[in-house]
């Protein structure tokens, strides 16, 4: 199972780069970005996922004293989250950017927005 | 104690807070920004005073240790590099001023962040923690590129966000694999569990120093931070260029201390690869921001190289990657703020900066830094570090190091002419009344000019600013509002004064060297008192010169000697540059002898063995195995001076388009500086063999070939001051044929061209340059007939040609004499035969240089000309009387000469004999004084028959020609001068041809070509910005498979 998540992550992120490398639309190459964000989080978690453990919640079913033994490291799932956010952010000002850049030449065309070069 | 965290606290608090005010409040918030980075950077200043001696101290978070939390260290370097970008913040704030404003509030959040996200990354040691910071800086570049008024900037952001979702995607796949292998995501954990030990470990590193690196902008996925460079708003990329290259430069050294030193190479090879393309590429910049994010882009190779080396090194690792990296912090802050003042974009738009000289120093000072010039920090580091790699052997890296810097001068140096010496387009491109952002540069610049100072007070080898000769000369850039008169003074005053305190303790050869430097100057610099007016910039240079050359007779250590002759590089380059017509001249002048420095510093760095410097005293003392490459380095470096042939083409140029003052000080003193180096080097080395070549044999060779090249061309001149050039390239060829020689006579030959050159080719370029101030030309056709107008001229021109062409009874016989002894002894023939033919070829042109200015027709235009001006006559007549003086008794100079030199020739006879009025050598006798009379008594013999003869002859005026068969009514019908050797030229002018200038022609068009091509990958498309960030990385990860 680990290993299933853990080659769709890495199918993710390369079928995001295929994506973002292939797709002159702006937008399109957002999206791409974000399935391979989506692939990169994927394989965080398996490889952070212990097999037959639970969540790490310190509750009545998991005691203190016995937790090492029983959840799974928090420390990737920590990761995972920060990641999300901050890829939530990036995206987001992707976003403005391509309205920025539409506005002001009508295009979302990669290719289109060279003036600066060489 | 604050504790660091702190740095972070408070621009987010701070960022929070200004976003929570109404949109009328922008200038409060703008205040309060200010403020915050204000408080930052005394927080962080006073962070830098604590750890300037305790060691690293750690602070924990979340009241638990690593691995369950996130420490931040800080010790000396995190605490200097958080000042810097704090103080980048807090200037970059002042001077965003407006954009914030307009942009609102929010912006300014947004700044507050970005210098967090910095800070954050210096301290962290956490890598996750790391990632994070990252990020922040991504989004926060992306949102503070927007603040430019450019509409191009947003693609630029776009192509930047591209970029860094793949350093995204590198990094947190290495880092979760990282924390897979070990367990922990923290620094020293990592190190701890030698995370590079295992193969999935070893990628996992890799994958995380990659993206680190990939934020440094290694060439070729680099295009993106230049589209940045380009449009966005100056101050924005200061920070960019300075706050956020050094912090992730120092994220990168941080995550390497987690291997081990067999993936330093990485860094190396990355590092000096995006240095040289990109100080290549920028050659071909017209545009002055793209021009300065080249620069930036090479500065961060750099040091991404140094970092590499840290394992040779050792303690002075953080002196020399410090040295270089605040220099161009210091710098590129400093240059970039000052593209924000002037409108154009154009390299050629900042001519506006003519008629301020505040912002021309401030640019002179930045390039210096840039560059590594002495007195500034990244002068000490270069020196240490190329000493390091030729300890260690690395001779690939030192050589494309100076390869690189070298691009380096070529643009910025190209760029500083063309500010000061192109016609400016039209007025009011200067921002006006721009205080606030002229106190930015202001401040910057005398920053520079501080670390100068510290960066003297660490070195080991010595302070620079604790030389009394450098301070006289930086001193008259505070007195450059006195009128040119009292400065003239004092420099004389200067120059006299220091030769008077100083020369008791010279050894007979630093005398006559040090003779002609002070003493020999201040004759000069009596013409100086031509000039009214304030003259500025003029002073501080030509001060720094002769600064630079004395200190280089003083010099007792490999370190002081080269930063003496860097010095008197900068200073005689700066007083090239003020002739008119100079621009390229002085380019090409900068460009040789830079790179003529950098081959001395090869030398000393090979002769150091591992050191950092080296006794002058103690040349002879290196192994045998290096010795020959020593003296090969130091010989051509110091032969870029002497302009040996091939290595000659920028004296004419530089000599001829000099200001009429400049010219003898160039011509008749700076090429000694040359010629003292050869003689340390051949007192010190004697001769050495390389692969079974006699090296001085070569030099002899080059001295008879200069000697004859250079009269050759010289004859075929029509620019008077052009000729007297090129008539320096031949004598410099004598005086290196005499030193190399390598017998007693031959140098003291030399040292007799050392003084008879200084005398008379000052004189001559004083005297010809008055004749072309008077005529309004440089022309020797244009001229004519100007005998009886300007006598005193003719007299010295007279003089001076006599004593040029060796003939009795002038002191060049002496020379002559001396030299026609030297070769007795010696047994090459075809060089001395060469140098023979050379003898008469000067005849040639010293003939035409009298005959076709003052005899001949007088010109129409010139009727009216009055003799030269009293203060350019006043040093030639001391020269004449100098010239009639040395000729009469030589031995005042050259009697301890001889002595002195006698003791590297203990073996030999050789000697003279100096008794009485005559001198004697194996092979004949020679008394001045006798010989003067018998010309005198001759002269005055042939005066009289030629009085007596011509006692009844009739005046006639100028046309009035009865007995001619046609009737001229110009004079130049009758007075032929142009192309006047032109039956020479059909024999002789083969050998003129301008090959050497065609060699380092094409040499030049060949990097610009290379230029102009290869940053053409660079296609401003993101897409193929993402490809080339991939193929590094394939790349880099090839090549580490290899390690």
């Amino acid at each position: 199972m680990v290993l299933v998540v853990l080659a769709a992550g890495f199918m993710l992120i390369l079928l995001g780069l295929y994506g973002a490398l292939i797709h002159r639309n702006i937008l399109h190459m957002i999206v791409s970005f974000s399935v391979a964000d989506t692939g990169v989080n994927l394989v965080l978690i398996a490889v952070g996922y212990m097999p037959g453990r639970t969540a790490p919640i310190l509750d009545s079913n998991v005691s203190v004293a016995d937790a090492v033994e029983r959840i799974i490291d928090p420390v990737p799932q920590a990761l995972v989250l920060t990641a999300i956010v901050i890829g939530v952010g990036v995206t987001a000002l992707m976003l403005a950017y391509a309205y920025r850049l539409y506005q002001t030449k009508g295009t979302l065309d990669i290719s289109k927005f060279t003036e600066l070069k060489w | 104690m604050v504790s660091p965290l702190f740095i972070i606290a408070a621009p987010l608090g701070t960022a929070f807070f200004i976003s929570l005010f109404s949109k009328e409040k922008q200038r409060l918030a703008f205040l309060i920004t200010l403020a915050a980075m204000l408080l930052m950077s005394l927080v962080s200043l006073h962070w830098v005073f604590t750890y300037l001696t305790s060691g690293p101290v750690d602070y924990y978070t979340a009241g638990t240790l690593p691995p369950f939390s996130i420490n931040f260290r800080m010790a000396l370097p995190e605490a200097c590099l958080i000042l810097l970008i704090n103080l980048t913040g807090l200037f970059s704030t002042l001077f965003l001023k407006n954009s914030l404003l307009r942009m609102g509030r929010l912006s300014m959040a947004v700044l507050l962040i970005d210098i967090m996200s910095l800070s954050g990354i210096v301290l962290t040691r956490d890598v996750f923690n790391l990632f994070v910071f990252l990020e922040l800086m991504a989004i926060s570049t992306g949102g503070l590129v927007l603040l430019s008024e450019d509409n191009r900037a947003p693609a630029a952001g776009l192509k930047y966000l591209i970029v860094s979702q793949l350093v995204t995607i590198l990094l947190l796949i290495g880092i979760i694999f990282a924390y897979h292998a070990t367990g922990t995501l923290n620094i020293d954990g990592l190190t701890v569990a030698s995370l590079t030990h295992s193969t999935g470990g070893k990628l996992a590193f890799f994958l995380i120093l990659i993206a680190v690196i990939a934020e440094v902008k290694p060439f070729p996925a680099n295009g993106w931070a230049l589209d940045i460079y380009e449009s966005a708003h100056p101050s924005f990329s200061v920070i960019f260029s300075v706050a956020s290259s050094s912090a992730v430069l120092f994220a990168t050294a941080k995550i390497l201390s987690i291997a081990g030193p067999e993936w330093l190479p990485i860094a190396s090879n990355v590092g000096i690869i995006t240095f040289l393309a990109a100080n290549l590429f920028a050659l071909s910049q017209t545009n002055d921001r793209r021009l300065l994010g080249y620069s930036s882009l090479g500065q961060s190779g750099l040091v991404l190289a140094i970092i590499g080396q840290q394992d040779i090194l050792g303690d002075h690792y953080l002196y020399v990657a410090g040295g270089i990296l605040l220099a161009h912090a210091v710098a590129k802050a400093g240059l970039f703020w000052m593209s924000g003042i002037i409108k154009g974009r154009e390299l050629t738009d900042w001519t506006t900066i003519q008629g301020h000289p505040f912002l021309i120093f401030s640019f002179a000072t930045f390039i210096a830094l840039l560059i590594g010039l002495p007195p500034f920090p990244a002068f000490y580091a270069k020196w240490e570090l190329i000493h390091s790699l030729a300890g260690a052997g690395r001779f690939p890296l030192l050589a494309m190091i100076l390869l690189g810097t070298l691009l380096e001068v070529g643009y910025l140096f190209r760029w500083f002419g063309i500010i000061l010496k192109r016609k400016p387009d039209g007025p009011g491109v200067l921002q006006k009344k721009r205080h606030r952002k002229r106190m930015v540069i202001a401040a910057t610049t005398a920053v520079g000019w501080g670390m100068g100072y510290l960066w003297g007070t660490l070195s080991p080898l010595g302070h620079l600013f604790h030389a009394t000769p450098l301070l006289f000369a930086l001193s008259f850039l505070l007195l450059d509002w006195l009128p040119a008169r009292i400065k003239n003074s004092l420099a004389i005053a200067g120059l006299v004064g220091y030769f008077a305190l100083q020369y008791a303790g010279y050894n007979p050869m630093q005398l006559i060297f040090a003779s002609v430097i002070l003493i020999g100057g201040a004759v000069i610099l009596l013409a100086g008192f031509d000039n009214t007016g304030r003259r500025i910039g003029f002073y501080p240079a030509t001060v720094l010169m002769f600064a630079g050359l004395i200190q280089l007779i003083e010099a007792r250590t490999s370190f002081d000697f080269f930063a003496a002759w860097e010095i008197l590089t900068v200073g005689s380059y700066y007083l090239i540059l003020r002739g008119k017509q100079s621009e390229p001249h002085a380019l090409s002048y900068i460009l040789f002898s830079l790179g003529g420095a950098f081959l001395i510093l090869t030398g000393f760095s090979l002769a150091a063995q591992g050191g950092y410097q080296i006794e002058l005293q103690m040349l002879g003392t290196v192994p045998q195995s290096v010795a020959p490459w020593v003296f090969l380095f130091l010989a051509l470096g110091f032969m870029t001076k002497t302009a040996a042939i091939g290595l000659h083409i920028w004296l004419p140029g530089a000599h001829a388009e000099a200001e009429t003052d400049v010219s003898p000080m160039v011509s008749g003193i700076l090429l000694k500086a040359g010629l003292y180096g050869l003689m340390l080097l051949l007192m010190t080395m004697g001769k050495q063999q390389l692969y079974g070549v006699e090296l001085t044999h070569m030099l002899l060779w080059i001295g008879a070939l200069s000697a004859l090249l250079g009269n050759l061309l010289a004859i075929f001149q029509e620019d008077a001051k052009r000729l007297l050039a090129y008539s320096s390239i031949g004598q410099m060829g004598y005086a290196l044929f005499g030193l190399a020689l390598m017998n007693h006579l031959g140098w003291l030959m030399a040292m007799m061209f050392v003084i008879n050159h200084y005398i008379y080719k000052s004189m001559l370029f004083l005297s010809i340059g008055g004749v072309a101030r008077r005529t309004g030309t440089k022309e020797m056709y244009r001229m004519g007939g100007l005998l009886k107008l300007m006598p005193l001229s003719f007299i010295a021109v007279l003089i001076g040609i006599i004593a040029v062409s060796g003939v009795p009874p002038l002191s060049g016989f002496g020379g002559r004499w001396i030299f026609y002894n030297a070769i007795m002894t010696s047994e090459y023939r075809l060089p001395i035969a060469v140098l023979f033919l050379a003898g008469p070829i000067a005849f040639l042109y010293l003939f035409r240089l009298i005959h076709t200015i003052f005899l001949g027709q007088l010109k129409d235009e010139h009727r009216r000309i009055q003799e030269a001006p009293f203060w350019l006559i006043v040093p030639q007549m001391i020269f004449v009387a100098l010239l009639m003086g040395v000729a009469l008794v030589p031995g005042v100079a050259l009697r301890r000469v001889d002595h002195y030199i006698g003791q590297f020739f203990p073996n030999e006879g050789g000697g003279l004999n100096w008794s009485g009025m005559t001198i004697s050598s194996d092979f004949g006798y020679w008394n001045p004084v006798a010989i003067m009379v018998v010309v005198g008594v001759m002269f005055a013999t042939l005066l009289a028959w030629l009085l007596f003869v011509n006692r009844q002859a009739q005046v006639v005026k100028q046309f009035n020609i009865v007995y001619a068969a046609e009737r001229p009514y110009r004079p130049e019908t009758t007075h032929f001068a142009w192309n006047f050797y032109a039956p020479y030229r059909k024999a002789l002018g083969f050998l003129t041809q301008p090959l050497v200038t065609r060699f380092w022609q094409t040499v030049t068009d060949l990097l610009h070509a290379a230029s102009d091509l290869f940053r053409r990958i660079y296609t401003g498309n993101g897409q193929v910005y993402a490809i080339h960030l991939l193929a590094f990385v394939v790349m880099v990860y090839l090549y580490s498979k290899g390690l």
